[in-house]
Formats: structure tokens, C-alpha cells, sequence
């Protein structure tokens, strides 16, 4: 593992309040120097005049199909596609086939990332066997064998008792939970916010309140048991403010996330009957972005993520009604956090970093997300001033379904370093 | 015979031709497009069932990937008066069964060079769908929960003419029942917006859907209120096979609190008009005695101008004065 020396770029750090331009130097995989002189020795030198230096992103919500959907997306395929984003850590969820309830699914994810070795990746198990909210996963062994989580992600535990149960025996454990929030009964086969929008469009709609209802009974249960829960890619007005309520409490056990696509788009993006605008939980009329914005803004918000789904083609080529629901992300995510958080002033680079690197870090409690000496080198380098327009075609994850399709975005990724290696260098992806 | 007729329709149509290549939403049509079709409909009216030839030597394929009777008979019969060769693709019959989507399926029928699909589906958006991935031009016969257009221009030919009127500006048309699940609904409200009416809404809540109220109308809970000076009363069918029922307790409870009454009718102007999409659910929807027989109803003329306004807008799809191809671009 040679040495990388990164020149006259501005590194950004939130986490240690550092944006300044200067030189960083890499070594056995670490952070070894900040404002070592131009001339320091190193076996690679990356000129980074004019470019943002940042600690590499973590995705807490990625899906990478693998095992069982490998022509929707691969470990290989999606560890690429987050090298291209800038994204060098990724949560994977466990609805995987098959589903990650088991300690066999979350070794062989472990181990496939590993042999891939693009980027970090660390696992999630399921709360329930076969997420079919029944009866509890073994939860001990999931983290035994390596999941920084338990969720039962797209599904969420509609039974209370067990939910209860769930946070009580993951508190046990020391285990975080994720909680997709949404009240089955009330989506009742919705397929897009309910509103405006839905109604001219005839399509069956998902109130905001499926998904308030949720989080409320998902954080009275949170403060009832104290467990760490954590509330994955909120939509609504009424999941942020009860948050922020809770937080205001002093339960400092609950942190929430928001994905990308929910603040930068609206129901509208449906228009058209737009397949790869279908996703769950839905994109929300103007005023829900509205409460977005506010809680990331007012700090309710803990991270971003991109939920990335890809899906074949077959998929979304079909009845809005029928089409499968997501999109990808992982390529998009720190273009559309800088095209519609900091580029209209709503919050600042370094916040929307922070939001994307050691906040989300310390959820999942692990020690990456900034740029110390000493600490681990995964950093990615990003062009604030490119300009670009979003085409599936030349992504490099499986999916094409990605709903920025033909939208132009401010900035890009040009080099990332994952563990000291160099992993993409002037756009190009080095394995 | 014939020669006379179409003379007739040629002179009428006078050089004219409609801005659009597909009809999936009422929102596509202009103003000039409205009076068009309804000029050439009328003329269509007067010929009944008249063998011409105004669009001989092309094909229309009825795609009926949901199960119906009167509408496709109403498409099928028009293209034949109108000289094409028609054939039927139906839900039970079709490759879907056997797990194709309905973009091979359209793609391949669009390589028999059809010149016109019509498209019923369950779901919504499928015409609109089709529409951008076919050669042929596409005729919305109804998609889902979303609009079904040839209804919408049916029912404001009916009431136009009904009511002896060119314009709808100051006339109160008063809708009844499942809003929620009905096309009929989505394709009516647009095209009296755009015609000028005054609309109102009476229906359960339960049978409304979000934000209703943005088409443009006021929501009635009583229906008695609603019709108080209405010039039309569009009553609509509580749709059970649509599920709709569970948003209201009983069909019984329905009919006493929203069923089209002769007292309840006679809330209406005195010149009012009764109509109703069909099929007609009777005792539920409306009282049996009004209606076919009944002096005030006008379902069996929406009937006969649905024929007219299909035979008017496949003319005006498949034989373009002006030449415009569709522009044609696959997904």
C-alpha cells in the first residue's frame, strides 16, 4: 500500500470543523498528515486544486440485491456505482433472497464486499425471520457475525406488541433498529402520495398520515423501552415535527434520516404516468419538502441517504399500478444534496457533509466519516463546479431506474480513496 | 346515399383537423378541438348507421384488456361505419395471460401498421403509456381511475345539445356518487372546466377523492342541497366490482341517502336533465322509473352521441388533412 499525497485542495472535515485548503498526506491506510509542505514525499500525487476534499460518504440505506437478485444489482455493481457518488460506506439492507435474518447471509455479504473491495460495506439484519413480522430474528447471532443493525426495512412491523418486544431485545443486545415507518392498513395499496396529484392522475394514493401514525408509534415504543432507534427515509410534515418533538424530550436514543430524492422532488415528478418517480415511501406534495427542508435545516435530521433500489427494466416498464417501487441513487446522492440543499442556501457544504459522513457514522457507531490524523482514509474528492445531466445509460450500477434521469446537477466525484487505495481517479473506476 | 353523407361530413369538417395525434386525457384538447369534433358528431348523428367509406383500406384494433360490452360494441360498430377493418384483443383471449406486457403486446399488433388502437385497462396511465411507444394513433377507452375521453365528449355533446345551448357558462351540472372510482368522472369534470359550467359534487366522503375540490367544483354531503337549481343531474354507479363498497355501509343506505328520486329530481331546474354513464344500477343509482322512460332522462341519447363523437374522432385521427405523421418514439 504506497503513500498518496493530496495537494492544494480544500478539505473539508465537519466533524472537525476543518475547511481550509491544504495538503493531506496518506499512509498504511490512514490519515498521516494534514498540511504536510508540496514537496512531501509520496509514491501518488493528487493535484486537488479547485476541488472539495471530503471525508468519503456513508449511505446508511443502499440495496444491493445480492443474494438472489444479482441481475438487479451485485455487491460488484453497487460498490462501483457508490465509488462513482463519492459514497466509500454503505448499509446494506437485508431483504436480500434470501432475506439477511440469519448470521450465513450476513457472512456472505461480509465476505463478497470484501473480495469486491471497493468500498466499505457493512450489513443489516432482519427483525423478524423472512421479515414477515412474526417472530423475532436471532438478533445475537446477526450481530455476532457483523450486522450494525436490525430492520426489517421495506416491511415495517405492523404488530406493536411485537415491535415492542423487538426494541427491548435489541436494547438487550446493544443493537440499533431501523424502522421503515408505515401503517399497512392505511396505505391500503396506495402508490404515490395522496393528494392533487394522485387524484388526476386516478392512481390509488398513500396518506401522509400512513407513514405519521407510524413514527409516532414507533417512537412512543423508543421511549417506552430505550432502545436506539433510528427512522429510516422520512416524507412527511407530521414523522419530522413528531421527531423533533422527541427530541426536544431530551431522547437522544432516536435518530432519523432523510433520502435525497425526498427533498429535492415532488409528487409532480409522477406526472406522466413516470414509472421511476414510484417509489416508497412516495415523493410527497410541495408542502411535506417544505418540512423537509425545515428539519434539516433545524437539525431533527441526522442523515442523508439515497434508499438506492435498482430494478430491471421489465419492472418499470408497466402500469404505473404495477411497476416496482425505488431508484437508484448511490451516483446522484452528493450531486442532488448540493444542487438542492446548498446551492439555494439552505444549509451549508460543510452541514450537508456532515449529514453524509460522521453523522451518520456515529449511528451505526463506527469510526469513519472525517479526516484526523490517524484516522481511517476514505476520502472522496468532489468538483463543485461541474455541471452535469443525469443519464442512466452511462451509470454505473445495474439499474437504470434512477428518478434524476435527464435532470442537470452541480457537482461530481473525481477521486476517491477507500482505506488509503486509490479506488476512482479523474472519473475512472481503477479495477 | 353515402356520397350525400359524406359530402355532408367533408363540407362540415371544412379542411379542419384536430392538434392531437392520441386521445388518453380531455386535458389534450383545445378549445377549437372541442367544437371540431362536436360539429362533425352532430353530422355523424344525422347519418345513423350508414356504410361509408371515409376511412376504408385501415385497420382499428379494439384492445379491451378489461372486460366490456357497450363501449367496445360503440367503437367497433363506428370504425365498420366508417369502412376500416376491425378486429378485437381481449383480456381473456390476449398474450397477457401468458405474461407478455402490454408494451410487446402493443408493439406487436403496431406492426400489423394499424392505424388506430382504442385502449381499455384496469390500470391507469396504460393508453397514455401505449400511446408513446406505438406508430398507431391511440383512443383512451378508459384507463382505470383516470379519465375515459370519448364518455367526457359524449356527455358534453348530450348536455350542449340537450339543453339547446353553445356554451356551459352559468349552467350548474351536478355530479352524484363514486367519484373516487369513476373514469366517467375524471374525463366529465375536465371537459365542463374547460366548457365553462358550474360543477358541483354530492358524495360521501368516502367517495371522494384528495383534494377533489382543485378540479374547480363545490362538495356537497347532502344531495338535496346540491340539486337546488341544477340544469343537469349526472348520476354515477356505486362501482361494487371496483370494491367500492366498504366506503359506504350498504347499498340500501346509499340509495335512501344519495339515490336519484323523482322528488330528489325535481329539486333540479325545471328543464333539467337526468344522465347517467351506464350501466345503470337501477334503485341504487336512480329510481327505475326514470331511467330510460322518463321525460327528464337522456341516458339512451348519451348512448347514440357516444357513436357520433367515436365516429368523429377516428375520422379525424385517420384521415389527416394536414398530413402530420405522429411523431413516434419508442420508451
Amino acid at each position: 500500500m504506497g503513500t498518496i499525497l493530496i495537494k492544494n485542495g480544500r478539505l473539508v472535515d465537519p466533524k472537525n470543523n476543518r475547511d481550509e485548503v491544504t495538503n493531506l498526506l496518506i499512509s498504511d491506510g490512514k490519515v498521516a498528515e494534514i498540511g504536510c509542505t508540496d514537496t512531501t514525499e509520496a509514491d501518488t500525487v493528487l493535484d486537488a486544486t479547485g476541488l472539495i476534499v471530503a471525508p468519503g460518504l456513508i449511505d446508511l440505506q443502499v440495496h444491493f440485491r445480492e443474494p438472489g437478485r444479482e441481475d438487479k444489482e451485485t455487491i460488484e455493481t453497487g460498490s462501483r456505482a457508490a465509488v462513482k457518488g463519492g459514497v466509500t460506506t454503505a448499509v446494506a439492507m437485508p431483504n436480500s433472497n434470501p432475506k439477511a435474518d440469519n448470521q450465513s447471509v450476513i457472512e456472505f455479504v461480509i465476505k463478497r464486499a470484501r473480495k469486491v473491495g471497493l468500498i466499505n460495506i457493512y450489513p443489516t439484519g432482519a427483525i423478524t425471520k423472512g421479515q414477515a413480522g412474526d417472530v423475532l430474528a436471532e438478533m445475537r447471532e446477526l450481530k455476532n457475525s457483523g450486522a450494525v443493525a436490525v430492520t426489517d426495512d421495506g416491511v415495517d412491523v405492523q404488530d406493536a406488541l411485537l415491535l415492542r418486544r423487538a426494541m427491548e431485545y435489541a436494547k438487550t443486545h446493544d443493537l440499533l433498529l431501523m424502522s421503515h415507518c408505515e401503517t399497512d392498513s392505511l396505505t391500503d395499496g396506495g402508490v404515490m402520495h395522496e393528494g392533487w396529484v394522485s387524484t388526476q392522475l386516478g392512481l390509488p394514493g398513500t396518506p401522509a398520515v400512513s407513514e405519521d401514525l407510524a413514527v409516532e408509534k414507533n417512537l412512543m415504543l423508543a421511549k417506552l423501552t430505550g432502545a436506539r432507534l433510528h427512522i429510516l427515509h422520512n416524507s412527511t410534515k407530521g414523522a419530522v415535527t413528531s421527531i423533533k418533538a422527541a427530541k426536544a424530550q431530551g431522547f437522544t436514543n432516536i435518530t432519523a434520516e432523510v433520502s435525497v430524492q425526498h427533498f429535492a422532488l415532488t409528487d409532480e415528478a409522477c406526472l406522466g404516468y413516470n414509472t421511476d418517480a414510484k417509489m416508497y415511501p412516495p415523493l410527497r406534495s410541495r408542502e411535506h419538502v417544505d418540512a423537509i427542508i425545515a428539519a434539516i435545516k433545524d437539525g431533527t435530521i441526522d442523515a442523508l441517504t439515497t434508499d438506492h433500489a435498482p430494478h430491471i427494466e421489465p419492472e418499470k416498464l408497466l402500469p404505473f399500478i404495477d411497476a416496482a417501487m425505488g431508484s437508484t441513487g448511490l451516483e446522484t446522492s452528493f450531486a442532488v444534496m448540493y444542487t438542492y440543499l446548498v446551492q439555494p442556501g439552505h444549509i451549508s457544504l460543510a452541514d450537508g457533509l456532515a449529514l453524509m459522513t460522521h453523522k451518520p457514522a456515529s449511528i451505526i457507531r463506527v469510526k469513519k466519516g472525517s479526516l484526523e490524523v490517524g484516522a481511517d482514509a476514505d476520502i472522496a474528492l468532489f468538483d463543485l463546479k461541474e455541471e452535469w445531466v443525469v443519464d442512466p445509460k452511462r451509470m454505473e450500477s445495474k439499474g437504470k431506474n434512477c428518478v434524476f434521469k435527464n435532470l442537470t446537477l452541480t457537482g461530481k466525484a473525481k477521486h476517491v480513496i477507500v482505506g488509503g487505495e486509490l479506488k476512482m481517479q479523474n472519473g475512472a473506476i481503477l479495477q | 346515399m353515402s356520397e350525400v353523407i359524406e359530402k355532408t361530413l367533408i363540407d362540415t369538417r371544412a379542411g379542419r383537423d384536430v392538434t392531437f395525434f392520441d386521445l388518453y386525457s380531455i386535458d389534450q384538447l383545445t378549445l377549437p378541438d372541442i367544437k371540431l369534433i362536436f360539429e362533425i358528431a352532430r353530422s355523424f348523428r344525422e347519418s345513423k348507421t350508414a356504410k361509408l367509406t371515409l376511412c376504408k383500406g385501415n385497420t382499428q384494433i379494439n384492445c379491451f384488456f378489461e372486460p366490456s360490452t357497450r363501449t367496445q360494441a360503440s367503437f367497433d360498430l363506428s370504425a365498420k361505419h366508417l369502412g376500416m377493418d376491425t378486429t378485437n384483443v381481449g383480456g381473456s383471449t390476449s398474450s397477457a395471460k401468458k405474461g407478455e406486457s402490454y408494451i410487446d403486446t402493443v408493439e406487436t399488433l403496431d406492426a400489423y401498421n394499424v392505424r388506430l388502437m382504442v385502449i381499455r385497462s384496469s390500470e391507469a396511465g396504460v393508453a397514455h403509456m401505449v400511446a408513446s411507444t406505438v406508430r398507431a394513433s391511440v383512443l383512451n377507452a378508459g384507463d382505470g381511475y383516470h379519465e375515459h375521453p370519448t364518455q367526457g365528449l359524449l356527455d358534453a355533446l348530450t348536455i350542449l345539445d340537450e339543453l339547446k345551448t353553445d356554451s356551459l357558462e352559468g349552467k350548474v351540472v351536478v355530479i352524484v356518487g363514486d367519484i373516487l372510482h369513476s373514469r366517467v368522472f375524471g374525463s366529465l369534470v375536465r371537459i365542463l372546466k374547460k366548457l365553462g359550467a358550474t360543477i358541483r359534487v354530492a358524495a360521501p366522503q368516502t367517495f371522494l377523492p384528495a383534494e377533489v375540490e382543485k378540479f374547480g367544483l363545490t362538495t356537497y354531503y347532502n344531495v338535496e342541497e346540491a340539486l337546488i337549481g341544477a340544469d343537469v343531474v349526472y348520476a354515477l354507479r356505486v362501482q361494487e366490482e371496483r370494491g367500492a363498497t366498504g366506503f359506504i355501509p350498504t347499498l340500501r343506505e346509499y340509495s335512501k341517502t344519495f339515490g336519484i328520486s323523482e322528488k330528489r329530481l325535481n329539486l333540479a331546474k325545471p328543464g333539467a336533465i337526468l344522465m347517467h354513464p351506464g350501466p345503470v344500477i337501477r334503485d341504487i343509482d336512480i329510481h327505475s322509473a326514470l331511467v330510460s322512460r322518463h321525460p327528464k332522462s337522456r341516458i339512451l341519447r348519451q348512448v347514440e352521441n357516444g357513436m357520433a363523437v367515436r365516429k368523429a374522432l377516428i375520422w379525424l385521427l385517420v384521415e389527416r388533412y394536414d398530413k402530420k405523421v405522429k411523431p413516434h418514439a419508442y420508451l
